[in-house]
């Protein structure tokens, strides 16, 4: 039991779980809506696109560094696959391999904007997120994507009991994503140039590299989630992407990522998306107002990392 | 060495404007930049000049720079405040509040908004002294929390029964200039002198330059980022005054998100360092002079308000990168000579 408590308390993501399962169980009891399959299918699916937005802004984080074109990019990268269907009539498998390519080449450049001009991270994405932003506008001058074909379409709204289809891309990723980190030698090289770019780069890591590398898997991850933005719509809104900046900072965040890089948690990135997802749904089923969702998101940031801190400073874990 | 360089002057006139564009200052070159692209504007399309085009883009470069400067006193202390909107938003609707429903005189309900937005600033800079957490999140989530928490207690509903003496002054001009950027111009020569002449400037940049010096020469730095912090949100609360007078109403989607770009740009293309230490206030208005220029040509030679976006990103890139490489080859001149 002892044991038990001491590694909850050792996860950063232990308490966020138990939040998790305790409002589940509180809102099944207040409303039965809730435990519906049509429910949980909704629910899901709405996670889906958050998480791939979370590992999007999560890598970034690893190697120290910020990306605020997460949304756009996957903005571009979703009016892009709509666009090459609709307009180009494109089948769905060609499309979304440009869309994917797009976002990893736009992800390079971002990387090397950073580490060639050597202008902070944080600006160079903040220019290109403008950039991107105004290229999306260009095409579709705000007019959204409708006819896409029918295999897409099913792809997003396909289910297995109430389990979406679209739950098999987070899930691979997650996979992925875990084993690159854990396992393999540039994901450990990712995070030892996030935790001290200094002395990897002198124990012969090239931290340009490392940065390049993680903008490229970055910028693949945020247009993977305006491709599955898209499935879920069922259309192609210049609009997605607009409102990614603060979910794409606050799961991994709340999952126990620290800004100053080097330390980041998958299962809990995961967990916080999920608890998100769970506010909003809970939400829309209690008919609450919908800024409270906004308002909720950012206590649960201060909360998040003021109990991170709490933990560093009084259990002396990190 | 000096002689040499007056030397220089004489004999080459060409050599003589690119050293001075080489070592001048960063705002010297911006300034440069600004008018090769009004001559270049002004030559394409008359109407770049007129007085219509120059008086909307003062009213807008007038918001933009106190905005600029609100995130500004921020980065000085090597912090950054992405809640500037949403102080904004949240100052909207208390000047909207305090006119319309409580009836406050003019003055004073100005006075109480920036009130409410030194407030809302000093809760950030509370949090971030006490918590150590980087002001970066600590911002990102009052963010959320400030613009939600607006927007549930007044539902986004916008007010329009405002005073008739705030739009008339929002609209008022003397010549091409208008009102506004009086206000703005003011605001910059105040904060310049506190930045360059004061105390508290000097303090505050010290503690931006190196925290760890700042607190051994005895600065309590803690205090410093509260004081920032409030001053930012002070700030904000006045750009969006302005903005509020500009518009004649109070709106609460006029400001937040969109405000998070050129409260960076401004500071930054204006040579202020991200790593705290270093601003420059005329440095802020002509950043907001060249991105309103951009984007005031832009438009009238018809490029399109959807191409604008990109356009905008890459000039900045390339302003960014201009500066940096001329930064660079000073440095490289520097090293030479001695």
């Amino acid at each position: 039991m002892n044991k038990m408590f001491e590694f909850a308390i050792r996860r950063q993501w232990s308490g966020i779980l138990a939040v998790i399962i305790a409002g589940a169980i509180g809102l099944s009891i207040v409303t039965p809506a809730f435990l519906t399959s049509f429910n949980w299918f909704v629910m899901l699916r709405s996670v889906c696109v958050s998480i791939l937005v979370a590992f999007s802004q999560m890598v970034m984080l690893g190697v120290g560094q910020m990306n605020l074109s997460v949304g756009a990019l996957g903005g571009l990268a979703a009016i892009i696959v709509g666009g090459l269907m609709d307009a180009w009539g494109w089948p769905a498998l060609p499309a979304i391999a440009f869309a994917l390519m797009v976002g990893g080449v736009a992800g390079f450049i971002n990387g090397w904007l950073t580490v060639r001009t050597g202008i902070n991270g944080f600006i160079v994405t903040l220019a290109t997120a403008s950039a991107f932003a105004g290229i999306n506008l260009g095409i579709t001058k705000a007019v959204p994507f409708y006819n896409l074909p029918s295999n897409f379409l099913a792809f997003g709204n396909g289910k297995i009991g109430f389990f979406p289809i679209l739950l098999v891309v987070p899930v691979i990723v997650t996979f992925f994503l875990a084993v690159f980190f854990s396992r393999s030698v540039e994901g450990r090289y990712l995070l030892a140039v996030g935790g001290n770019s200094t002395s990897a780069e002198l124990s012969g890591i090239s931290v340009s590299r490392a940065i390049v590398i993680s903008h490229v898997i970055s910028g693949l991850l945020a247009a993977a989630a305006g491709v599955l933005a898209v499935a879920q719509l069922g259309s192609a809104q210049p609009t997605i992407g607009a409102d990614w900046l603060v979910i794409s900072f606050a799961a991994p965040i709340i999952g126990g990522a620290s800004l100053s890089g080097g330390s980041i948690s998958i299962v809990g990135t995961v967990i916080a998306v999920l608890l998100v997802g769970l506010i909003q749904n809970a939400m829309v089923l209690l008919a609450v107002d919908p800024y409270w969702v906004t308002f909720l998101l950012g206590a649960l940031i201060l909360v998040a990392v003021w109990i991170n801190r709490y933990r560093a400073v009084h259990l002396d874990v990190d | 060495m000096r002689s040499c360089l007056n030397d220089k002057f004489s004999r080459t006139p060409s050599r003589g404007i690119a050293d001075l564009l080489i070592r001048g200052s960063a705002r010297f070159g911006l300034l440069f930049i600004l008018l090769v692209l009004w001559i270049v504007f002004s030559s394409l399309s008359p109407g770049f000049l007129s007085r219509f085009n120059l008086g909307s883009m003062f009213r807008s470069v007038a918001v933009d720079v106190v905005v600029g400067c609100a995130q500004m006193v921020v980065l000085a202390t090597g912090g950054m405040n992405l809640s500037v909107g949403a102080i904004g938003v949240c100052a909207v609707m208390s000047v909207g509040y305090f006119l319309q429903v409580l009836n406050l005189p003019l003055p004073i309900a100005i006075l109480a908004t920036l009130g409410v937005g030194g407030l809302l600033g000093w809760l950030n800079g509370v949090a971030i002294a006490k918590t150590g957490v980087n002001s970066f999140v600590v911002t990102l989530a009052s963010a959320s929390l400030f613009s939600g928490g607006m927007l549930i207690l007044t539902k986004g509903v916008p007010l329009n029964a405002l005073p008739p003496a705030l739009g008339s002054f929002g609209r008022m001009s003397f010549g091409p200039v208008p009102a506004l950027a009086l206000v703005t111009i003011a605001i910059g020569v105040v904060l310049h002198i506190a930045f360059f002449h004061t105390t508290l400037g000097r303090q505050i940049l010290a503690a931006g330059a190196n925290a760890r010096a700042a607190e051994m020469s005895g600065i309590r730095v803690n205090r410093i980022v509260v004081v920032a912090h409030s001053l930012s949100g002070m700030l904000a609360a006045a750009a969006a005054l302005m903005l509020t007078a500009r518009l004649g109403a109070a709106m609460p989607s006029v400001a937040g998100d969109d405000w998070v770009l050129p409260s960076f740009l401004a500071p930054v293309i204006g040579g202020t360092a991200l790593s705290g230490g270093e601003v420059s206030v005329v440095g802020a208005i002509l950043g907001a002079l060249l991105v309103a220029t951009i984007r005031s040509g832009l438009l009238i030679l018809q490029i399109g308000d959807f191409w604008l976006q990109l356009f905008l990103g890459v000039f900045l890139l390339a302003a960014i990168m201009f500066e940096r490489y001329r930064a660079t080859l000073m440095l490289r001149q520097q090293v030479r000579r001695l």
